[in-house]
């Protein structure tokens, strides 16, 4: 069973989606209205690269030390949704953009 | 596809397939003396003045021929490819042959066959929603629910939603004609699963009665500064092809009868609230008058007021929104979920 819960969380990069509220995005919008929400989730393991390789070689020789830098690539959107319009508790209509991922990937 | 072997006007059985008027049109302009008259009438009907058309004796002779033509018949289909080029052949034989305005008119379109309980058959397919369990539940908050959870659905409304409630600038708080263009296209496109979900919800209290009066987003696509008078509405409505079919659509299908139980036209709920649908987007949108929960009150945004001689008139126009129970009965079914049942 830890193997399975091991195995679901090293899952490779995928769109996954979830129904969540309006109020629950967070964004300061007061509204029952439920959204679909798609998120980018999951491992990025087959994607390092050369670059990523090389970055923490030099990293880990103190040869790059005050600067942020990230040595394995990440599951993000590549691109996103369409707008997403909902009516909030006052009975106005607000317009969200770029609020839910339509297609995944290692960047 | 293959033309038939004769044009349906010929068939010696007297028998005329149903064929849309773009169709019609094609099988009229294959046969030359179908072709003349029609392109005669088109000239005659170009003037715009009915009289000096009906004066005129060829024209006369062109309309007599032409109704025994494929043309006469035909009729459309609502969100058909080439809709308006449909309906402009419709008309260019139709409002010749009536005398004078009519309060009702036909509809250019195929009756609809169809009835309320094949959408809740589908409805219950498509989203396996929740029904009326809990007991604060939101039937307009449902509706948006399921139709942001379809893709297509949630596009067409955020369409709408979002440029009906665009400000163009500080005089003007909308584009009317953008906002009905999306409304017609959600209307169009999007099954009557998902819309007539959204348009007619049932309300047990005054937030829920709110969100369905502002379903169509009624700031920009319903209210206006000048409330004009109804006749006067009616025709700026008839000047206009689509908005004068689709309102001619509403009357056959929606006209209260005594003689049914359901005061609806052939006891069919699903072809009143589809008419309903289609007037939204053009200048004879209907909407709910308040957040009432309780009596449910319907109206295009005009008034009786200023109508002189013609009151009466304007009034009874009025009453087949607002005091309508074909209309009102229809709405109250779907929102219970229930149909009649027809005997076969």
């Amino acid at each position: 069973n830890r193997m399975k819960r091991a195995r679901a969380r090293h899952k490779p990069c995928a769109l996954k989606e979830l129904e969540v509220s309006v109020s629950e995005l967070g964004l300061g919008y007061e509204s029952d209205e439920t959204v679909l929400f798609r998120y980018c989730s999951g491992t990025c393991d087959t994607a390092v690269r050369n670059y990523d390789l090389s970055l923490k070689s030099v990293r880990s020789k103190r040869r790059i030390r005050k600067e942020k830098v990230r040595a394995r690539p990440c599951c993000r959107p590549l691109s996103y949704d369409d707008d997403v319009s909902f009516l909030d508790a006052y009975n106005r209509y607000y317009t969200v953009n770029e609020l839910s991922a339509k297609e995944c990937g290692c960047v | 596809l293959a033309a038939p072997p004769s044009p349906p006007g010929q068939d010696p059985q007297g028998w005329r397939a149903p064929v849309d008027c773009v169709r019609a049109n094609e099988l009229c302009a294959a046969e030359p003396s179908c072709s003349s008259r029609y392109r005669t009438l088109r000239q005659c009907l170009a003037g715009r003045d009915r009289n000096t058309m009906l004066a005129n004796k060829e024209c006369q002779a062109a309309l007599e021929v032409l109704q025994e033509s494929p043309l006469y018949d035909c009729r459309c289909k609502r969100g058909m490819k080439k809709e308006l080029q449909c309906l402009q052949i419709y008309w260019s034989i139709h409002l010749g042959l009536t005398e004078g305005e009519e309060f009702y008119e036909a509809s250019p379109y195929e009756p609809v066959t169809s009835r309320l309980s094949d959408i809740f058959r589908l409805a219950s397919i498509f989203s396996g929603m929740d029904p009326a369990t809990n007991s604060k539940s939101n039937h307009c908050l449902d509706a948006a629910k399921a139709c942001n959870l379809n893709d297509n659905c949630k596009r067409l409304r955020s369409g709408y939603i979002s440029t009906c409630s665009k400000e163009i600038s500080a005089t003007e708080h909308c584009s009317r004609r953008k906002c009905h263009k999306a409304l017609r296209q959600f209307f169009d496109r999007v099954p009557s699963e998902y819309t007539y979900r959204l348009l007619f919800c049932s309300c047990k209290d005054q937030a829920c009665a709110e969100r369905r009066r502002q379903t169509i987003v009624p700031s920009c696509s319903y209210e206006d500064k000048h409330k004009p008078n109804c006749l006067e509405l009616r025709n700026v409505c008839r000047a206009d092809h689509l908005c004068r079919s689709r309102l001619a659509d509403f009357h056959a299908n929606c006209q209260a009868s005594f003689q049914s139980l359901t005061s609806c036209p052939a006891d069919n709920y699903q072809a009143c609230l589809g008419s309903y649908a289609g007037l939204i987007g053009f200048d004879m949108t209907p909407n709910y008058v308040d957040a009432s929960t309780t009596s449910i009150t319907i109206s295009p945004w005009c008034s009786c007021k200023g109508s002189g001689n013609l009151e009466e008139e304007c009034e009874k126009f009025l009453r087949d929104f607002t005091e309508n129970p074909c209309l009102r009965n229809a709405i109250q079914a779907f929102g219970n979920g229930t149909d009649v049942n027809l005997t076969p």
